[in-house]
């Protein structure tokens, strides 16, 4: 558990040591910006009267977008939801999986195991198909 | 900084959390409530963890108490992502029963 | 250990054993199979034999009681996986997620009997509700077991909270999840009004567990969940599942109890939680026309005896505990799936019924019997361990006699349906055709209650040796 002990004992709380996530972050936010830039600047241009429409999937657009939304989506969102916090006991593992060894890695391997049963479960009862 | 400021800010969160779920009656807001009653306890026990470990590192350097605090917070979370699932599925099914996620609906039991 | 791995794996095979067998009424055969497994590998553990034994570092621990409180919880599940399979049948399509669901109730059982410190008792206590949630709404087109679901979610997850502030301040007081560790820590200086914490986090955890339980001022869920959800549910929300929340209630307790400092004000909180829960379940239960729904008010007033095991903590609590627990959940299972295959639910409902179905009559005779405390039944053992422990732990006589008087008061709504039964004229209707099985398990289940009223050790010796 030597993570923990590292989280705990952050002692130095002064502005410096705040300096790499400030770099990172401007390093996020220029690439992002970089990226945008590059892509108008560069890419070709050719207006036309379908491109400004709005973008569904290649499918004309009809109605308004604030309808109750088919039910898969919802399905879709939980069972992400369950699946996304899940991975929260991936972080102990992943931190110290060198002292943890080969135990901890069969342990993890039963833990994902566990995963894939619910997700075959899942796929089964045809929870991830969107056609009915 | 000292604990006692955690504590009364999760004790407010917690208390925010509280009067909305006995006050309001939209079920996703009671909902939303609870979750905040979650993490104000998930903050305080952070908060706890940390002023434990603080203490016993005064006369031990290598000392892991406190982390136990942090773990628990990991299985808070964990339990709080099941319960939102199956609490959403209940809301949406009787959402498309009545078509109303007010919780005046629930008063068919009454008698 | 073997039980909790065991349940797990269980309802996982349950989960598949719905997309792999095309023929339904398999599914029951195969749940009844992976219960007996799960029984006996209880049982091996429960004679040291052999087990699955994993180091827990200390989050769990294993004694003989929690070993046989599993063993009875068990037992319980079969007679009512027997009794009700073909009504678990009915209750919906996804009959082998019910029953997945049902062990991952047990899995959550298992870790309340042997749960050695608060984060266990969390996880028990949740993986003990969340499935029932689900099971409360599985009758999805049905109006009022949507809201009955609702309603227990909302009630759950908010005692959930509550129950989380309670261990996060005894936390920051102790410094520990452990159940023994009490010394309260100097950790917290400078807060001037630190030695609060404990006594507020121990209040909270109390008052979440009677939400649990429903004892009295937190009990006003329970009659609606109860009588909202599917019938074959309520049967197992009302009798094995609150059993194992107060077995968690009774061993986080003692453990704790030291911390309640003088004894006094804990006792009368206890002496008014319990005189309360009597007077609001009996007294209610009287005036119901609905069987399912004076059995819901009744399995209230039931917990107020139950909460006898918490006010005084000596040998006879932990007979008595187990015994409550045999007594009244056979019976219970035994009324439920009588009252399942009855056409309507109201008192009117069993007019007559000795007439048209006499084994059906005599048995539920028996349950009622027993669940009023009447002699030879198991009942009546039951409510005597727990008023002896009583009066043997504190002397509290005046508690006693409210209880006494309140049981007194139980056999008349008791009666009512065994008067309906056999002193009505009216043509009692069942909703499918009675069967031979059916018949010879609840007279087994009756007899069983019968022989636990007349040798009431024949349980108990198996508990001591």
């Amino acid at each position: 558990m030597t993570w923990l002990t590292l989280l705990l004992d952050v002692q130095d709380t002064s502005a410096a040591s705040y300096l790499p996530i400030a770099i990172q972050l401007i390093f996020a936010a220029g690439f992002v910006a970089a990226m945008i830039g590059m892509s108008a600047l560069v890419g070709p241009k050719r207006q036309t009267k379908d491109k400004l429409e709005t973008f569904t999937s290649g499918i004309t657009t009809h109605g308004d977008a604030r309808q109750p939304m088919a039910i898969k989506y919802f399905l879709v969102a939980i069972l992400f939801v369950l699946f996304d916090v899940e991975v929260i006991f991936f972080y102990p593992y992943a931190v110290n999986f060198r002292s943890l060894g080969w135990a901890g890695f069969v342990e993890v391997l039963m833990f994902v195991g566990f995963f894939l049963i619910g997700f075959t479960y899942i796929i089964k009862k045809g929870a991830l198909t969107w056609e009915d | 900084m000292p604990i006692q400021y955690y504590i009364y800010l999760a004790l407010s969160l917690f208390s925010i959390g509280v009067v909305g779920v006995l006050t309001r009656r939209n079920a996703i807001i009671i909902f939303m409530c609870i979750e905040l009653m979650l993490n104000a306890t998930n903050l305080l026990l952070v908060a706890f963890s940390k002023m434990h470990h603080a203490v016993a590192l005064a006369s031990n350097t290598a000392t892991q108490v406190g982390i136990e605090g942090q773990l628990f917070v990991f299985f808070i979370m964990v339990v709080a992502a099941a319960e939102v699932s199956v609490g959403l599925a209940i809301i949406v099914m009787m959402y498309r029963n009545t078509h109303s996620v007010d919780i005046n609906f629930l008063n068919r039991l009454k008698n | 250990m073997n039980a909790i791995i065991l349940s797990a794996l269980c309802g996982v095979v349950m989960m598949f054993s719905g997309i792999l067998l095309k023929n339904k009424s398999a599914i029951k055969y195969v749940a009844i199979a992976a219960l007996l497994v799960l029984i006996i590998g209880n049982l091996f553990q429960f004679y040291g034999i052999y087990t699955i034994d994993i180091d827990s570092k200390g989050l769990l621990s294993f004694d003989r009681t929690g070993l046989f409180f599993n063993t009875i919880i068990f037992v319980a599940t079969l007679a009512y996986f027997i009794l009700s399979g073909s009504d678990i049948e009915r209750a919906g399509p996804d009959v082998a997620e019910y029953f997945a669901l049902i062990f991952f109730v047990l899995c959550g059982v298992t870790i309340l009997t042997s749960f050695n410190g608060l984060l266990m008792f969390f996880i028990g206590i949740e993986i003990l509700s969340i499935p029932l949630y689900i099971l409360t709404g599985s009758d999805k087109k049905n109006l009022k077991s949507n809201e009955a679901s609702l309603k227990y979610f909302l009630m759950g997850s908010f005692s959930t909270g509550i129950l989380l502030m309670g261990i996060t301040l005894i936390y920051g007081a102790t410094g520990s999840f452990g159940l023994q560790s009490t010394t309260i820590k100097s950790a917290v200086t400078g807060f001037s009004s630190a030695g609060i914490l404990a006594p507020v986090g121990l209040v909270l955890l109390f008052i979440s567990m009677c939400f649990k339980v429903s004892a009295a001022p937190f009990h006003f869920w329970a009659p609606d969940v109860y009588d909202g959800a599917p019938s074959v549910f309520t049967s197992f929300m009302a009798t094995i599942v609150k059993a194992a929340g107060f077995f968690a209630f009774i061993k986080l307790f003692a453990a704790k109890s030291e911390d309640f400092g003088p004894g006094p004000a804990w006792k009368l909180i206890l002496f008014v939680i319990i005189v309360a829960t009597l007077f609001i379940g009996n007294i209610t239960a009287v005036f119901q026309q609905s069987v399912k729904r004076m059995l819901a008010y009744s399995s209230i007033a039931q917990a107020g005896f139950m909460l006898f095991a918490l006010y005084s903590t000596n040998d006879f609590t932990k007979d008595g505990i187990l015994l409550y627990t045999a007594a009244y959940s056979f019976a219970t299972i035994g009324i439920f799936s009588i009252l399942t295959k009855m056409e309507d639910y109201s008192l009117d409902g069993f007019n007559g019924l000795s007439k048209s179905q006499p084994v059906l009559a005599f048995t539920n005779t028996v349950f009622f019997l027993s669940l009023s405390g009447i002699p030879l039944t198991a009942g009546f053992f039951a409510k005597y361990y727990m008023l002896a422990s009583a009066i043997k732990g504190g002397g509290s006589l005046s508690l006693v006699i409210i209880a006494v008087l309140f049981a007194a008061v139980s056999v008349y709504y008791y009666f009512k349906v065994i008067q309906a039964m056999y002193f009505k004229e009216g043509v009692a209707a069942t909703n499918t055709p009675i069967t031979g099985n059916f018949k010879v398990a609840l007279i087994v289940l009756a007899a069983i209650i019968v022989i636990l009223g007349i040798y009431p050790t024949a349980l108990l010796g198996f508990y001591y040796f």
